[in-house]
C-alpha cells in the first residue's frame, strides 16, 4: 500500500517535470510576486521555500519569483488593494475564510481547467475536504488548498496528576472531561480557558456536540445552519464549565503563562502554541496533546481550517499556476511538514512514514477528521461581522447567566439570521 | 489692483494648497462619489442613491458604534486634557535634568508600537491575574474581568488612551508654556498672585490658542479612535468591536465594511455620516472660541 | 521656590516645602506608571525563554544573553535594520516638507488676510475630520496612477499637506505680536522675508514639536505604507514588525515583544533630541531685539 502511494507520486512528479519541460520556452522573462504568510518567510520556513523556489526556477529558465512575508489582516489588504490598482501578486497565500472576498474583487482566478488538465496521481494528492473548499460550484476551483490546523486539546500532565487524574487515556467523552475538570478544580487548579471568548474555541465547543449537518450558513437562504438543540447542549457545556475556567481566554498570554506556570489543566487551540510550550519544556513542563472529547464516545470535537494558494489572472496566469501547483505537490509538502511538524492539506505527505510519524502531524490528521470547518462553506459570501460577534454575545452572556441556554440558543439563531438578512 | 497686492499670499499658500488639493480634496470627492454607489473598489461602480447611507443609519452597529463614540469622547477629551496641561505644568515646575527625565519618561508610551502598548495593558487587565487585579485584590475587591465585561470596557480603553496619548499633548502645551514671558509671572507674583492664581490668570489666557488646538485636535482624532480599541479587542477584519460591541468604533466598523467586506461604497458612506457628526462638534468648539475671543 | 527662599515667615515655608515633597512624590508616581509597564516589556526581552511573561510583572531581567540573542536573531533574520532606514528617511522627508509647506501656508493664515482665506481654512479643516478610511483607497489608486507605488515619493508625497501640523501652526503663530511684523515691513523686510527672519525664528518652539510629532505619527502609520509600498524592500518597521504580530504566529511571545521594543528605540532617541532644543521665552527674545 506505502510502496504503492510512493510510486503513485513518484509517477505525479515525472508527470510534473514533464509538464514543465512540454511548455513552451518562455518568449520573455518573468518575475512572479509570491506573497505568504509572515511564518514561511522567516528563518528556516524562508530557507525552505526559497529552496522551492530555486528547484522550481532551475526547471524554468527565465523565471523569477520574489517572496513577500505578511501578518495575516495585511495579505487580505494588500491583495484587496493590488486588485483595485492592478498590482496583485501572482501566487498568494491567504485563510479560506476571506475567499469570497477576493473572488469578489477578482483576485482569483478560476483554476478549474488547469487543475482538471494536471495528472490523476497528482489531484489523487489533496485531502478531498480541504480541496472541496476551494470549490463552491461544479467548474470552478479557486484555489489550492496548502496549509491548515485541527484543534488539539494540550494537557498538562503535571497539574493532572496532582489532581490524582489518570493521565494514560484522554477524556472519552464530555461527561467524563467535565467530572475531571471538577476534580482538577477541587484540587487548587483551573480546568480550561474561558471557552465563550473567542469565536473559534466556541465553534470548537460546538463541534463536541454538533456535525457538519448542522455548522455553518445556508447562503441560499441567507439563514444559519445551526440547531438550536445543539446550540442549547453547548450553551449548557458553557455553563457547565464556568466554576473550572479561568476567566482567560484561549489567546491571551495569560492562559499560556498559567499552563506554563502548572495552573491551568487544559488549553484547547491550534499547533501553534506547540513551540511555546516545547521552550516551557526544557525548564520542566510536563504536557502532551490529545483530541477534544465529543458529547458521543469514540467521536471528537475541534475545528479546522486551511490557508490556500490562489493564483492571480493575468499575463503570468499559466506559470504562476504551475509554480502554484509545484509548491502544493507531496516532495514539497514532505519536506515543509518535516521541518516545521506543521499539517498540511496534501494527503499523500501527510501519509509519508517519515511525516506520518512525527507527534504534532499525527495527532493534527487525526484532528481534522473529526474537526469542522470554522466558517462553511467557503467562496460563496462574506461572513458579516454581526454573524461572529451574535455567537461570541450569546456564548457569554449564557454563561453568565442572563439566558438559559435554551433561551440563549433561541435568541441566537433568531439573532443570526436577523444578520444574514441584513 | 487688489489682485496683485495679495498674490504674495497665494504664493505662499500655494504649495500646500495645491498638495492638499491633489492628495486630500480630490479623494474625499472621490469617496463622495462612490458613497453613492456600490463599489468594491474593482469591478465599475454602479449607482444606488442613498442606498448605502440608508442601509448605515439604519444599521445597529452603527447606533451603538455611534453611542459608544458619544460616552468615549465626552469622557476621554476633557480628562485626557486636563490629564496633559497637569502634566505640562507638573514637568515645567522642574530644571535640569530632572524635567528632561520626567518629560522622557512621560513621554515613553507615546513612542511605543500600538501593538505593544495594546498587549502590555490586555496584560495588566487579565482577570484573577492581571497586575491591576492583583493591586484591586489587596484591598479586598473582586477580580474584574476589564476587557470583557461590558460594563467596564469603555472605562478600560479610555485608561489605556489617556496613558498613551497624555504625553502627546504635553508635549504640545510644554511648548506653549515655553513661549510665554516669563515677566507676566513676576508681574503676577508682584501683584500677589499664589501658584494657582498665576495659573488661572496668566497660563491659561496665555495658552489660550494652544490649549485650542490641542481640545480640537484631541476631538477630530478621538472620533476617529481605532486602534486601541481595535487592539485591546483583538480584532481582525471579519470580526471586531468586542464583546457586545461594547468597544465598537465607527472607523472601527468602516474599515470592517472596506477591508473585511470589500465594501468600499458603504465604507464611504460611513465615513461622511461621521464627518458630518465631526463638522458639528468642531463647528461648536470654533463657535463657542469666536464667541468668547473675537479675532 | 525663588519666593519660598525670600519669604521670611516660616509657616510659608513649611507649607511651600509640603508641597515640593507633594510634588516630588506625584512626579514620580506617574513616571513609574509611565515606566513600569515598558520596563516590564524590556525585561520580556531580556529573559530565558519559556517562562510565564504575564501574570505576575517581571521586574528585573533574567538573562541579558538571551536578550541580545533574540535582537541578533532579528536583525539578523529580517530586514530590520534597511526597515529603520526606511523608515527614517520617510519620518524626515515628511518632516522637511510638513515644516516647510505647512509654516509657509500657517503663516499667512494665522497673521494675515486675503480673499478666501476663511473658506479654505474651513475646507482644510475638514480634511481633518473625513476619516482615512474613505479617503485611503481614492488615494491609493491615485499613487498607483502615478506609478508611485513602492517608492519613497509615494510614501512621503501624498502626506506632506498635513492639516494637523498647519492647524498646528496657525495657533502658535496667532500668539506673534503683529507690530513686529509692521516693524519688519517698515524696515522694509519684503513678505518672504518676514516669513524667513521673523516669523519662523519665533515659531521655533512649535517647529521643533511639530517635528517631534510628526516623527512619532509617520513613524507609526501602518495602513498607507502597507498598502502602498507592499514591496519588502520597502518595508517600514511597522510593517516588519507587523510580521511577528500575527495572532496564529508560531513565534514565541518574547521575539514578538522584542521586535516591537526595537521599534520604539529610533522615535525615543529623536524626542530626546529634539526637544531639548526647544528653549524659553522665544516671543520674548522677539520682542526685545
Amino acid at each position: 500500500m506505502k510502496t504503492s502511494t510512493r510510486l503513485q507520486s513518484g509517477v505525479a512528479a515525472l508527470a510534473l517535470i514533464a509538464a514543465g519541460v512540454a511548455t513552451p520556452a518562455l518568449a520573455q522573462d518573468v518575475t512572479l510576486e509570491y506573497w505568504v504568510y509572515s511564518d514561511f518567510a522567516q528563518g528556516d520556513a524562508l530557507a525552505l521555500q526559497q529552496e522551492f523556489i530555486s528547484e522550481f526556477i532551475a526547471e524554468h529558465p527565465g523565471v523569477t519569483i520574489n517572496i513577500t512575508g505578511k501578518g495575516d489582516d495585511d495579505l487580505t489588504a494588500g491583495q484587496v488593494a493590488g486588485a483595485a490598482s492592478g498590482t496583485l501578486p501572482d501566487v498568494f497565500m491567504n485563510a479560506a475564510g476571506v475567499g469570497a472576498q477576493l473572488v469578489s474583487v477578482g483576485a482569483l482566478s478560476n483554476l478549474y481547467d488547469q487543475w482538471m488538465a494536471m495528472p490523476e496521481e497528482y489531484r489523487a494528492q489533496f485531502d478531498e475536504d480541504a480541496l472541496n473548499i476551494c470549490m463552491p460550484n461544479p467548474g470552478e476551483l479557486y484555489c489550492l488548498p496548502y496549509t491548515g490546523f485541527g484543534s488539539l486539546l494540550f494537557r498538562n500532565l503535571t497539574v493532572l496528576e496532582k489532581a490524582g487524574i489518570d493521565t494514560t487515556t484522554p477524556p472519552a467523552t464530555w461527561d467524563e472531561w467535565l467530572d475531571q475538570m471538577k476534580t482538577i478544580k477541587e484540587a487548587g487548579f483551573y480546568g480550561i480557558p474561558d471557552q465563550t471568548l473567542v469565536f473559534n474555541s466556541i465553534a470548537a465547543t460546538y463541534a463536541m456536540a454538533g456535525d457538519e449537518s448542522n455548522w455553518g450558513i445556508d447562503w441560499e437562504t441567507r439563514t444559519t445552519k445551526i440547531d438550536p438543540e445543539v446550540m442549547t447542549k453547548v450553551l449548557q457545556m458553557f455553563v457547565d464549565m464556568v466554576p473550572v475556567n479561568s476567566g482567560t481566554s484561549r489567546n491571551d498570554q495569560a492562559t499560556k503563562d498559567l499552563f506554563i506556570s502548572n495552573q491551568l489543566a487544559y488549553h484547547a487551540i491550534g499547533p501553534w502554541v506547540d513551540p511555546t510550550y516545547r521552550q516551557a519544556a526544557e525548564n520542566g513542563l510536563d504536557y502532551d496533546y490529545v483530541l477534544l472529547p465529543s458529547v458521543r464516545e469514540g467521536d471528537h470535537g475541534g475545528i479546522k481550517s486551511y490557508e490556500i494558494i490562489g493564483v492571480a489572472p493575468g499575463d503570468n496566469q499559466e506559470i504562476a499556476f504551475e509554480f502554484a501547483a509545484f509548491i502544493t505537490e507531496k516532495q514539497q509538502m514532505v519536506r515543509w511538514a518535516k521541518l516545521l511538524s506543521r499539517y498540511n492539506a496534501n494527503a499523500a505527505a501527510m501519509a509519508d512514514p517519515e511525516v506520518a510519524d512525527l507527534p504534532l502531524i499525527a495527532r493534527s490528521v487525526e484532528s481534522v477528521k473529526y474537526a469542522l470547518q470554522t466558517h462553511p462553506p467557503y467562496f460563496v459570501d462574506t461572513v458579516p461581522n454581526c454573524y461572529l460577534s451574535t455567537i461570541i454575545d450569546f456564548a457569554s452572556a449564557t454563561a453568565d447567566g442572563e439566558y438559559t441556554p435554551e433561551e440563549g440558543a433561541k435568541e441566537m439563531i433568531d439573532e443570526l439570521n436577523y444578520c444574514l438578512e441584513g | 489692483m487688489p489682485a496683485r497686492r495679495h498674490l504674495p499670499h497665494y504664493l505662499m499658500v500655494a504649495p500646500f494648497v495645491i498638495l492638499f488639493a491633489v492628495f486630500f480634496l480630490y479623494p474625499i470627492g472621490s469617496g463622495l462619489f462612490y458613497s453613492f454607489h456600490d463599489w468594491n473598489a474593482v469591478k465599475p461602480a454602479t449607482f444606488v442613491g442613498f442606498d448605502n447611507y440608508a442601509r448605515i443609519l439604519s444599521s445597529r452597529d452603527f447606533e451603538r458604534a455611534m453611542w459608544n463614540l458619544g460616552t468615549y469622547i465626552i469622557i476621554t477629551v476633557p480628562l485626557g486634557i486636563l490629564v496633559a496641561f497637569g502634566l505640562a505644568l507638573l514637568v515645567d515646575s522642574f530644571t535640569g535634568a530632572w524635567g528632561a527625565f520626567f518629560r522622557g519618561a512621560y513621554f515613553l508610551p507615546v513612542v511605543l508600537p500600538a501593538f505593544l502598548a495594546a498587549t502590555i495593558w490586555r496584560w495588566i487587565y487579565t482577570p484573577n491575574f492581571g497586575l491591576l487585579n492583583m493591586i484591586l485584590g489587596w484591598f479586598g475587591i473582586e477580580s474584574i474581568n476589564f476587557l470583557n465585561d461590558t460594563s467596564t470596557m469603555l472605562y478600560s480603553l479610555i485608561a489605556v488612551d489617556i496613558w498613551i496619548s497624555a504625553g502627546f499633548n504635553m508635549v504640545i502645551i510644554l511648548a506653549g508654556l515655553k513661549n510665554i514671558p516669563s515677566e507676566l509671572y513676576e508681574a503676577a507674583r508682584l501683584d500677589g498672585a499664589n501658584k494657582l492664581q498665576q495659573v488661572v490668570y496668566v497660563t491659561i489666557p496665555m495658552l489660550g490658542p494652544v490649549l485650542f488646538f490641542v481640545i480640537t485636535y484631541g476631538l477630530i482624532s478621538a472620533m476617529q479612535v481605532f486602534d486601541k480599541p481595535w487592539l485591546l479587542t483583538g480584532s481582525s477584519f471579519t470580526s471586531y468591536g468586542g464583546r457586545r460591541n461594547a468597544l465598537l468604533f465607527p472607523v472601527m466598523d468602516m474599515m470592517g465594511r472596506a477591508f473585511g467586506a470589500v465594501k468600499f461604497g458603504e465604507a464611504a458612506a460611513y465615513g461622511f455620516l461621521l464627518t458630518i457628526a465631526i463638522v458639528f462638534v468642531t463647528a461648536l468648539m470654533f463657535l463657542v472660541r469666536n464667541l468668547r475671543a473675537p479675532r | 521656590m525663588s519666593v519660598a527662599e525670600i519669604a521670611p515667615a516660616l509657616p510659608r515655608r513649611r507649607k511651600v516645602r509640603v508641597w515640593t515633597v507633594l510634588r516630588w512624590m506625584l512626579a514620580f508616581f506617574i513616571a513609574l506608571i509611565a515606566i513600569l509597564p515598558v520596563w516590564w516589556m524590556v525585561n520580556v526581552v531580556f529573559s530565558n525563554p519559556g517562562e510565564p511573561v504575564s501574570i505576575n510583572p517581571r521586574l528585573y531581567p533574567t538573562s541579558f544573553q538571551d536578550g541580545i540573542d533574540k535582537i541578533y536573531m532579528i536583525f539578523t533574520e529580517t530586514d530590520y535594520l534597511h526597515a529603520y532606514l526606511i523608515s527614517l528617511l520617510y519620518a524626515l522627508f515628511t518632516i522637511a516638507g510638513v515644516l516647510l509647506f505647512g509654516s509657509m501656508a500657517a503663516f499667512e493664515f494665522a497673521l494675515f488676510d486675503f480673499p478666501a482665506r476663511r473658506i479654505l481654512f474651513a475646507i482644510i479643516m475638514l480634511s481633518l475630520m473625513v476619516p482615512a478610511a474613505v479617503t485611503i483607497i481614492p488615494t491609493y489608486l491615485l499613487t498607483a496612477q502615478l506609478g508611485w507605488l513602492n517608492t519613497m515619493q509615494g510614501l512621503v508625497v501624498p502626506g506632506l499637506a498635513s492639516a494637523f501640523g498647519f492647524f498646528l501652526l496657525v495657533q502658535f503663530m496667532r500668539s506673534i505680536p503683529r507690530d513686529m511684523i509692521e516693524a519688519a515691513r517698515l524696515d522694509g523686510a519684503s513678505h518672504f522675508q518676514i516669513y524667513w527672519h521673523v516669523v519662523l525664528p519665533l515659531s521655533r518652539n512649535a517647529l521643533i514639536t511639530l517635528a517631534i510629532l510628526t516623527f512619532m505619527q509617520t513613524w507609526g502609520n501602518y495602513m498607507w505604507p502597507l498598502i502602498v509600498a507592499p514591496s519588502p524592500h520597502m518595508y517600514t518597521v511597522g510593517q516588519v514588525v507587523g510580521l511577528f504580530n500575527s495572532p496564529y504566529s508560531h513565534q514565541t511571545v518574547d521575539v514578538v515583544m522584542t521586535a516591537n521594543l526595537l521599534a520604539a528605540v529610533p522615535p525615543l532617541i529623536f524626542f530626546l533630541i529634539f526637544q531639548r532644543r526647544i528653549v524659553e521665552g522665544i516671543a520674548m527674545s522677539g520682542t526685545k531685539g
